[in-house]
């Protein structure tokens, strides 16, 4: 049984965005709820001033505090270590939101896709309601619907529960990477069984030094990261008193 | 759209990166506690068939089909994600050589463009004649045939009375189907003029390439081969071009070379660069002459492609001329003209006073990216050269290639590979008396007057002066337009100063828009007509190049078109023609009857087979192997569309070397190719050389004029009662303006460095925000001499103290419920151009975006 991981390499990654994006194409993800997100920051001074960029997910932590806190194991682990919920078994009591200490899971406060749900056109005549072009072009809901997003779990989560990224558990279990790790243009993203010590995130888990999220709170997150988003050069020094 | 309840995760935000990252015990962690677990049922996997499977068609429950992007010029084979008609996804198509299977942010927006519910659906027709941006056209939907049966009514009218030439082609982004409606159909009809956007783009970028090197197009960057990067306002980790390869390679590119990044904003390029250059606008060519002063007084221009001094001896001594005979060039011409009338006192100091930026560092950069040479890239973007004067500065920035022999070299800047689709027929024996005199009037743009020499590629009068269109309009110098047809672009967005496209489009009689949203330009139109999206329903073909490969990529319908969609460029012309040929007039149709399908030999019986063999036609060359000529080979038509792409053999280096279409056939610094067009623009209006640099703009004089050289820029408004330099900037989630009405835009607009999400900031740095007590959202005002935009405020180390940086993108008041704040009435954010004056780099036509004016900031 493979126990799934991800190393995120900050040199490679670009800060572009396109894994979460595509991340609400694949799982129909509502505006407002980010299963793939980022921590940016700008550092220094002018003119000495850099910004970074650290994309984020589900650690998939090994000692979840969102499936322990959950009551009703909506939230578990599978066999593969991916956190997943269960969207039919969650009661909304957000539990899981309040313990994730990384705050990657999200609540679902209204009907998700409200904007698609919209029945009212810009031109009335000329244009189309966002619900009139969805019916049209047989989506569900949403018109760029994914269906595949169905296999495992809810297609659309409903209001009143919460969601959050799942490896894209439904791809994996047929073979296939993570969307967001398939749709990033930098290759940053390197997905595999860490329990596999020729994997290709064990073998570079072995070369560089990777770091987590808040690895002091023993959570044994499984999302890695290694080398620096801007290994700038510069010119030896001491510095001086 | 409504603002979602929650901003990021408030775990997460402004949190400094060293509280959520902890170092500590990670192999203990992970190795002991970390993998455990794990039996019972399930898939194992095997990872690396896993790593295989990335286009594992079967187990989906669609199927990708090729077709290409056009969200930015970057110009990428895609391949869409497609599920009982419906397009779900869209990745990068692997078969590219360009691109490969990278796809960059951009990408993904497209799926809320084809399925924008603003698009219009249908043909529309203005029922209120009254137009303003505060008349609302009260469109109401009218059939095709009808939409067509007015628009032929109107030019067969102009034809009538002998008034061809007030018929005007207004072209946005295009494919390279846009010869049938924007070259040939406007000269049938008996039109000079067919305006295009090319000038509000980039222009000025290509205008230093070609008086250097003879080539007037954009460049490639070998920069996995390269040692030294040195980039001039571009950003090509977000906008133009190459944006998806870039992306694919830059983790690699920046372990193996230095990237230095000159911009007066930490862009997203600068954000993961080894020097950050944050120039004082407008002072790029001081910079670059003082790189070359170092890089010639240090000895370290590259022998081999300049050549060196007869006797081994470095004469270049800062402040001293050097004797032309004493030096035996190579593959240049020139260099020690370009010295002594140039370079010669433009000591890093020197430059250091013009551009803010220190010495020490300048030297440095100048010292390490001669060392680096030949595989020391000087990249060109937008930036410097979109400028007033921009043109001197393009050629002073690019030939910097020159002294480092880094052009047409392993690890230099490169040019296109050759490729080999065909031109449409020659439509010469279809133009009637008519035509044949409307098309001799002078255009609209005003290309080629003293004052505007526009000489692209060596010819006088040649570039398109977009901008200037509404001038020529407004003024009707040299006469009025009547009837305008425009496709794809939104000029009254788009272009600098857009309220004067407002007036200028509302003076014309009858404006037909062709577009996919009812956009700014279409409230000024009498007409709108529903446009395909080239991505998912369009047929046509663009070409671009990018990893040392061209590549001809398709577009196709990969879906059905939505709605009432026609295709701008083949099947709305085509059914034009149609209309006019029923009015006696089928010159038009019997010209698109000429473009037989390749495989059968038939002409074209309606719009559909129209468009598709106007494809097959130009591309035949690339997939027919009877007309094999190189690159990728293909059996058929079908084996060609299922690919979706065409690449080229790879790039032959140094094959130019000495064999570039300059006047010389060498890398000039002298040019004597700007020369002879300088020299030939003033013979045309009878005076000097010296006159039309006076009378456009620009400072230089004498023989200074075919140099690469700096210019002092030209920035409108005064210091004192406009305190700060307005500096534009692209989006990494722009579709070419065009994804403001798309929610996932707002939803991640922060992926741009300095931005905020759902918001539009213009940034200013800290020091200057105290000084005017702003603070962080703080709604405020830009005022510049020629107009005001509304944003909010974002303090940001970012932007360099004296300027403010902002994104284009934004503004919209029209184009959708999400794009504007209140459909027609209200825009959502600002849009730059109304704070940027329409002033132009005349000698390429260019449109300025940089270094364009200041600006004051107002709290609201």
């Amino acid at each position: 049984m493979p126990r799934y991981a991800m190393v995120i390499d900050l040199q490679r990654c670009v800060g572009c965005g396109a894994c979460s994006i595509a991340c609400r194409s694949e799982n129909n993800v509502p505006d407002g709820i980010y299963w793939s997100n980022k921590i940016t920051e700008t550092v220094g001074k002018f003119p000495h001033v850099r910004y970074h960029y650290i994309p984020t997910l589900c650690n998939h932590c090994q000692y979840a505090p969102c499936v322990r806190g959950c009551p009703t194991k909506a939230m578990h682990k599978l066999d593969t270590g991916i956190t997943m919920h269960d969207p039919k078994k969650c009661i909304g009591c957000k539990y899981c939101e309040f313990n994730c200490p990384y705050g990657v899971i999200y609540f679902n406060w209204e009907t998700p896709h409200r904007f698609w749900r919209d029945e009212k056109p810009v031109i009335p005549g000329g244009t189309a309601s966002p619900k009139e072009l969805s019916e049209k072009v047989g989506g569900k809901v949403i018109p760029y619907y994914n269906p595949d997003r169905e296999e495992t779990s809810a297609g659309i989560r409903p209001k009143g529960v919460v969601e959050k990224c799942t490896f894209c558990d439904h791809r994996v279990r047929k073979g296939q990477l993570p969307y967001c790790v398939e749709a990033c243009p930098a290759n940053a993203r390197i997905f595999g069984d860490i329990s596999n010590p020729s994997s290709d995130v064990s073998v570079l888990l072995g070369k560089h030094r990777p770091f987590r999220l808040r690895e002091q709170l023993g959570t044994e997150p499984h999302v890695f990261y290694i080398r620096e988003y801007n290994p700038a050069r510069y010119k030896a020094t001491k510095g001086g008193v | 759209m409504k603002k979602p309840k929650k901003k990021h995760e408030p775990l997460l935000e402004n949190t400094p990166f060293h509280r959520m990252l902890s170092r500590r015990s990670f192999i203990k962690g992970s190795a002991i506690g970390g993998i455990a677990v794990a039996a019972g049922s399930g898939l194992s996997l095997n990872l690396s068939a896993l790593a295989q499977t990335t286009s594992a068609g079967k187990s989906e429950q669609g199927q990708w089909i090729p077709s290409t992007c056009q969200g930015c010029t970057s110009w990428c084979s895609k391949q869409v994600y497609v599920q009982n008609g419906r397009a779900v996804k869209v990745r990068g198509n692997p078969r590219s050589k360009v691109n490969g299977s990278a796809s960059c942010p951009r990408a993904h927006l497209s799926l809320q463009q084809v399925y924008d519910p603003d698009r219009i659906k249908t043909p529309m027709k203005r029922t209120n004649p009254k137009k303003g941006r505060h008349e609302d056209p009260k469109f109401i939907p009218i059939t095709w045939d009808e939409a067509l049966n007015i628009i032929a009514d109107k030019i067969m009218a102009l034809r009538a009375k002998d008034e061809s030439h007030k018929y005007m082609l207004m072209r946005g982004r295009y494919t390279y189907m846009r010869d049938i409606i924007y070259d040939h159909m406007t000269k049938i009809i008996g039109s000079p003029n067919n305006i295009s956007h090319s000038a509000i783009c980039a222009e000025a970028e290509k205008f230093g390439p070609y008086y250097t090197e003879g080539y007037w197009d954009y460049r490639q960057y070998d920069v996995l081969n390269t040692k030294y990067i040195l980039i001039w306002g571009a950003d090509p980790l977000s906008a133009n071009r190459q944006v998806s390869y870039y992306t694919s390679v830059w983790g690699d590119v920046v372990g193996k070379a230095t990237v230095a990044v000159v911009e007066p904003r930490l862009s997203a390029t600068a954000s993961k660069a080894d020097e950050w250059l944050p120039i004082k606008p407008g002072h790029d060519g001081a910079l670059a002459a003082a790189i070359a002063h170092t890089l010639l007084t240090k000895g370290l221009w590259n022998k081999e492609f300049v050549g060196d001094f007869k006797d081994g001896v470095n004469r270049f001594i800062a402040g001293q001329e050097v004797s032309e005979s004493d030096l035996q060039e190579n593959h240049t011409y020139g260099l020690v003209r370009w010295w002594n009338l140039e370079l010669k006192h433009k000591t890093p100091d020197w430059a250091s006073k013009k551009t803010g930026l220190p010495a020490d560092q300048i030297q440095r950069i100048a010292v390490g990216f001669g060392q680096a040479a030949p595989h020391a890239i000087s990249w060109v973007g937008g930036g410097p050269v979109m400028q007033v004067r921009g043109a001197y500065t393009s050629m002073i920035c690019h030939a910097l290639n020159g002294l480092t022999g880094a052009c047409d070299n392993l690890g230099g800047t490169l040019v296109s590979n050759k490729e080999y689709t065909k031109h449409f027929p020659e439509a010469e024996e279809f133009y009637d008396e008519i035509a044949k005199k409307g098309k001799k009037f002078p255009k609209i743009d005003h290309r080629g007057r003293k004052d505007f020499p526009c000489i692209n590629a060596g010819k006088p009068g040649s570039a398109v002066v977009t901008n200037r269109a509404a001038d020529g309009i407004l003024n009707s110098d040299p006469y009025d337009i009547k009837v305008a047809i425009a496709y794809m672009n939104n000029f009254a967005f788009s272009c600098t100063q857009p309220e004067r496209w407002e007036r200028a489009l509302s003076k014309i009689p009858f404006l037909v828009h062709i577009t996919t949203n009812a956009s700014e330009f279409s409230w000024f139109s009498d007409i709108l007509l529903p446009n395909t999206h080239h991505l998912f329903e369009k047929w046509g073909w663009v070409k671009s190049i990018g990893n040392g490969y061209r590549h001809v990529t398709l577009m196709q319908p990969v879906i059905k078109p939505m709605w009432e969609s026609k295709i701008d460029e083949t099947e709305i012309p085509w059914l034009i023609a149609e209309k006019l040929a029923r009015r006696g007039f089928d010159n038009l149709l019997r010209y698109f009857k000429t473009i037989k399908d390749p495989e059968t030999g038939k002409a074209p019986a309606n719009e559909k087979e129209f468009a598709l063999y106007c494809v097959k036609y130009t591309t035949q060359n690339l997939w027919d192997p009877a007309k094999y000529e190189g690159g990728d080979s293909f059996k058929s038509w079908q084996e060609f569309r299922r690919a979706g792409v065409w690449n080229s053999a790879p790039y032959p280096y140094r094959k130019r070397w000495s064999e570039m279409k300059t006047k010389t056939k060498k890398f000039e610094f002298y040019s004597e190719t700007l020369k002879a067009a300088l020299e030939e623009h003033a013979k045309n209006h009878t005076t000097t050389v010296d006159d039309v640099l006076a009378v456009s703009g620009y400072q230089a004089r004498g023989e200074k004029a075919f140099i690469p050289h700096y210019e002092e820029p030209s920035i409108l408004g005064d210091e004192k009662d406009y305190p700060f330099i307005f500096v534009d900037h692209k989006s990494r989630l722009n579709r070419e303006g065009r994804s403001a009405n798309c929610t996932w835009y707002h939803e991640f607009k922060d992926v741009d460095p300095g931005d905020e999400h759902w918001d539009d900031v213009a940034k200013i740095n800290p020091i200057d925000a105290e000084k005017l007590n702003l603070k962080n959202g703080d709604q405020i005002r830009l005022t510049s001499p020629t107009g005001t935009l509304e944003c909010r405020a974002k303090l940001w180390e970012g932007v360099r103290p004296g300027t403010v940086a902002k994104c284009y993108g934004q503004g919209h008041w029209v184009y959708g419920r999400v794009a504007s704040k209140v459909f027609g009435k209200t825009p959502r954010g600002g849009n730059n151009n109304d704070v940027i004056p329409a002033v132009y780099d005349r000698l390429s036509g260019s449109t300025v975006r940089h270094a364009a004016t200041r600006v004051k900031i107002e709290k609201l």
